[in-house]
């Protein structure tokens, strides 16, 4: 296939988290709002005067010093990002809206916070005098008393305290605009994600994936000029004449957000057609949808609530249908197997990959390739092996089922 | 032998041998087996204190155990439940030897009022197990009984007080609190067999292993069947959430989720987890078809808030003076316990006799631990394999673990004044669930430490280090650092909670060696304790 | 001697031996010794022979249980 014509630029975009458009929004005298997980709803984050960026460590390959203070038995990605923190890497930052959603990410982020307490030193790891850190609840259920607090905590907690602190203009019709800005995006990746359901997918994995990081880490309106051009270039690329793949793969589970990993599938062999992981396009693509005569905060409430699939939800039948919906996912991207890929020391997925791994096989036929990895791989050999591995099964049953 | 030693040895005889190596001292190290920790002889305390232990103890104990196996569910289920399940019958039958670990070298009121707390630990655990075991229809031929109907399985962690407004028509079990707690203190092999069992179906073996030992015991069909519903909760972390999908799957029957919420200081909050909390009750009434009793909800809080109250005498004659005659491994078990399940009858009975034993300490003046050397305070979780480390820690070094974390989670009484400020404070009560009124809803109650060290005039911290916690393990640095700017003197006791395969009881003790001589520069009181071989041991 | 006294001085010597048999099983830690070397292997060996269901093939029903939430 044709190089996309912006890719190169993407990729370069994700080298640091104070890339050219953040600084350049900030340049433009806007607030930059860090933030690490879906459930704090970026949309809010966007609102006009300020901007999201959602936090990535790329390279960071030995967090020695935050290995010092969250111990070497803590997720590699929270403490990636503290590495980089305390590294000066997140000094741009204006603010950082926190959830207590995983254990390992909340201590991350409760190590920037200003807690101004006689029991514990405050670190100062951000190095800007405007910098706060300000949490919140997020529910584990999708119910009407689960909506309701988490946008009072939305209301109180995250555009409160912009108010209060910058100013920010958070009225219905300031919310209502980021919404748009938002969807414009979501529409934009999921029209460039559409490709991924040919046959002959036009899109690699690799490619929607940076992408899709892209628009989570650049602010909104810098990012949505080049992914509107690249969504035209889409719609005239030719796929290779001979497929370059041997099967089509759902990729799920925790946070990724490393394009490497999402390469290295598909140099063995596979195609990666859908990404529902954290950071991925699944979830945080889809579009908020508010009814008439409903309260915007209302809406992004229950939209990110009910739009999650995180192993984070406890109630009996969202346990059970997110599999379900899974499931549905390779059948709507037509893939051929699944490969549910947990960070090493997350909780939530160790546990939902093992379920995952019996289930999805067992009551749907799917082959499932159960990996455990690191946030940067370096063990990218055993890796190899093991995705070479699966590809081969699928494609024996393909054979054996006369495909 | 001369005069001198025949006065001597009468004089051990009659009192017991002194404690300290200088005055001749009882080596307590030299009465155990090697390997198994078994006792080539029961230790000698002294006439009074030995018969105290032989009747009063080991028979009374045998005696009730006995007793109330016949009267809460009979010896006939008792034996079905040991032939069937593991957990039981590989670990209840030693449980004396639970009583000798935790209480050795104790004499007079601190022997007495110790070992009241492992009766009422003893008398609550049969309770459950034989209620589990009355109703299990894998005992009774597949039949759900009328016991069965009137029951509600719930995870260990969910406050047993929710279920209050049904006092007497249903019955509350926790899951996993009989099965895999406990079992982890009484014999720390048995829950092995679980956590093995859910890393052979490809859990890895990060996880907090309390969660995998909750996960394992369903992976190994190892849980009655003894209830029509099931409340499960997130506490206390991520591996709690995810446990509950494994055991939704294993259980496959109606399941509630009583999510506690994270962040518990903010008043928002709060009223959030009411709300969740009157969810809870309209499901029981739907699942059960039996009404919410005020009355009955009324009346067992104050009763609870009768425990909590002498809880707080308990704690001010442990901060003031010397004569709190409880140690620190009956302090924190029976605490977790008592505040976990919630009010009980056994709860108040030894809780009177405890009194009478303290009013006797503090009027006498009497010194309960006259070794200390320093009082500590403990931090953080326990290790359930080595609970009773704060004996050896006393018996050897003179280091009195007076607090706990554990005992000190659910520090207050809930209004029965009226709805609103009931529910208002069990949600409080609730989202302070054990192991999280401090290690969540914000670092900074991590750091209450130092606000109760200074409460209970601890000069040292015991600060746990449960290597696969992570909310914990996110804040060692700052931990250390505090350490160092304080100048406190902490030592870390590594351990992975239930699973002693990890850190052996062995290194425990090693490390809190090497600190106490090479920081402290001090000599052990009983340095036949200094090293042994407890591999085997329960 | 009556007859009580007798009965009494029996109680007296069977109650004394028993006392002494039983503080000699305490004291050696007799108890202690049977459950781990007899009792325990016995019932480990009986759990570790024990069939037991594969509970992986436990159904997993996706739409068997409803939403529960309720007007608070």
């Amino acid at each position: 296939m044709r190089d996309l014509k912006h890719l190169i630029y993407f990729e370069n975009l994700l080298q640091e988290a104070n890339n050219d458009l953040v600084k350049q929004a900030k340049a433009d005298g806007k607030r930059a709002i860090g933030y690490t997980c879906f459930f704090m709803p970026e949309v809010l984050l966007d609102l006009p005067g300020c901007f999201s960026v959602r936090l990535r460590a790329p390279r960071c390959t030995s967090p020695d010093i935050a290995t010092y203070y969250m111990s070497s038995r803590v997720c590699h990605y929270a403490r990636s990002l503290m590495e980089r923190a305390l590294e000066g890497g997140f000094n741009f930052l204006d603010a950082q809206m926190a959830t207590e959603t995983c254990t390992a990410t909340c201590r991350f982020q409760e190590h920037l916070q200003q807690k101004h307490l006689d029991s514990v030193k405050d670190m100062r790891i951000i190095d800007n005098d405007d910098f706060y850190c300000e949490f919140i609840d997020v529910p584990f259920k999708k119910t009407k008393i689960s909506y309701e607090h988490y946008a009072e905590q939305l209301r109180v907690h995250v555009l409160g305290t912009l108010h209060e602190h910058f100013g920010i203009d958070v009225s219905d019709e300031a919310v209502l605009q980021a919404i748009e800005q938002q969807n414009e995006v979501s529409r934009l990746i999921n029209e460039i994600g559409e490709y991924r359901k040919l046959d002959n997918p036009t899109i690699t994995g690799y490619e929607f994936h940076v992408i899709q990081l892209v628009s989570l880490v650049c602010p909104k309106y810098l990012i949505l000029p080049y992914l509107r051009e690249t969504a035209e270039e889409m719609k005239t690329r030719e796929p290779d004449l001979k497929k370059e793949f041997r099967c089509k793969v759902v990729l799920a589970g925790s946070e990724n957000d490393d394009p490497d990993f999402t390469k290295l599938i598909e140099s063995c062999g596979a195609r990666v057609v859908c990404d529902r992981y954290c950071y991925g396009a699944v979830e945080s693509r889809r579009i908020i949808e508010v009814k008439e005569g409903e309260d915007p905060v209302m809406a992004i409430a229950r939209h990110y609530l009910d739009a999650s699939n995180c192993p984070r939800f406890m109630p009996q039948d969202e346990m059970r249908a997110r599999k379900k919906h899974l499931a549905e996912l390779c059948k709507e991207y037509k893939a051929d197997g699944l490969i549910v890929a947990s960070n090493k020391f997350c909780e939530y997925w160790s546990y939902e990959r093992v379920i995952d791994t019996v289930i999805m096989r067992r009551d749907f036929g799917i082959p499932v390739c159960s990996i455990e990895k690191e946030y940067i791989n370096s063990a990218s050999g055993q890796l190899r092996t093991r995705f070479q591995a699966f590809i081969e099964s699928v494609e024996i049953k393909q054979i054996q089922e006369g495909k | 032998m001369a005069k001198k030693d025949i006065k001597k040895a009468l004089k051990d005889f009659w009192f017991g041998k002194p404690h300290t190596a200088e005055e001749g001292g009882r080596r307590l190290g030299e009465i155990l087996e090697d390997k198994t920790g078994l006792y080539k002889h029961r230790e000698w305390r002294g006439v009074k204190d030995t018969m105290y232990y032989f009747y009063m103890i080991w028979l009374y104990n045998y005696i009730m155990m006995v007793k109330d196996l016949m009267v809460m569910g009979g010896v006939v289920n008792f034996a079905k439940g040991v032939w069937r399940y593991r957990w039981v019958g590989q670990t209840y039958l030693p449980v004396l030897h639970w009583f000798d670990r935790g209480l050795q070298g104790l004499r007079g009121e601190a022997l007495k009022g110790s070992a009241w707390h492992y009766r009422a630990m003893v008398s609550s655990t049969i309770r459950q197990f034989q209620r589990m075991f009355a109703s299990d229809t894998r005992l009774h031929g597949g039949k759900q009984n009328e016991l069965y109907k009137h029951n509600i399985a719930h995870n260990e962690t969910v406050w047993g007080g929710v279920f209050y407004p049904w006092d007497g028509v249903i019955q509350n079990v926790p899951l996993e609190m009989i099965p895999y707690f406990v079992t982890c203190h009484v014999n720390s092999h048995t829950v092995l067999n679980y956590i093995d069992a859910v890393q052979s179906i490809g859990l890895p073996g990060d996880p907090c292993p309390m969660c995998q030992a909750e996960a394992g015991i369903f992976v190994l069909d190892d849980v009655p069947d003894y209830a029509p519903a099931v409340i499960t909760c997130n506490e206390a972390c991520d591996a709690s959430v995810s446990t509950s999908t494994l055991q939704d799957w294993f259980l496959d029957k109606p399941l509630f989720s009583l999510p506690m919420p994270m962040i518990f200081d903010d008043p928002l909050v709060k009223k959030y987890c009411m709300r969740e909390i009157e969810e809870l009750w309209k499901f029981i009434e739907e699942q059960y078809g039996i009404p919410f009793s005020w009355e009955k909800l009324v009346h067992k809080l104050e009763q609870q808030n009768e425990l909590q109250r002498f809880e707080w005498e308990k704690w001010e004659v442990a901060a003031k003076t010397s004569s709190y005659p409880i140690n620190g491994v009956a302090q924190a078990l029976y605490r977790i316990y008592q505040t976990q399940y919630g009010d009980w009858e056994i709860w108040h009975k030894v809780d009177g006799k405890v009194r009478k034993i303290m009013e006797k300490c503090v009027t006498k003046k009497i010194n309960t631990f006259p070794q200390t050397r320093h009082r500590v305070i403990a931090w953080s979780c326990a290790p359930l394999y080595y609970s009773n480390w704060c004996t050896w820690a006393y018996n050897c070094w003179g280091l009195n673990v007076v607090i706990n974390m554990d005992s000190l989670m659910f520090d207050m009484t809930l209004r029965t004044d009226s709805y609103e400020h009931t529910l208002e404070d069990m949600a409080q009560y609730h989202m302070w669930a054990p192991m999280r009124r401090m290690a969540v809803g914000g670092m900074k109650h991590m750091f209450e430490l130092w606000e109760y060290m200074e409460k209970f005039n601890c000069d040292m911290v015991a600060m746990y280090d449960q290597l696969q916690c992570k909310g914990v393990q996110g804040l060692h640095g700052l931990f250390e650092d505090e350490f160092r700017d304080r100048n406190v003197p902490a030592f870390w006791i590594p351990h992975a909670l239930p699973d002693s395969r990890t850190v052996s009881r062995a290194e425990i003790r090693r490390q809190i060696n090497d600190y106490m001589t090479t920081v402290m520069h001090e000599e052990p009181l009983d340095p036949s304790l200094l090293d042994f071989d407890d591999s085997m041991t329960w | 001697m009556c007859k009580f006294a007798k009965f009494l001085l029996k109680l007296l010597a069977v109650g004394l031996v028993l006392n002494v048999g039983l503080f000699c099983v305490f004291f050696f830690d007799l108890d202690g010794k049977l459950l781990f070397n007899v009792v325990e292997p016995f019932l480990k060996k009986h759990y570790d022979d024990m069939e037991r269901k594969d509970t992986l093939q436990a159904p997993y029903d996706m739409n068997k249980y409803p939403k529960y939430e309720y007007d608070t």
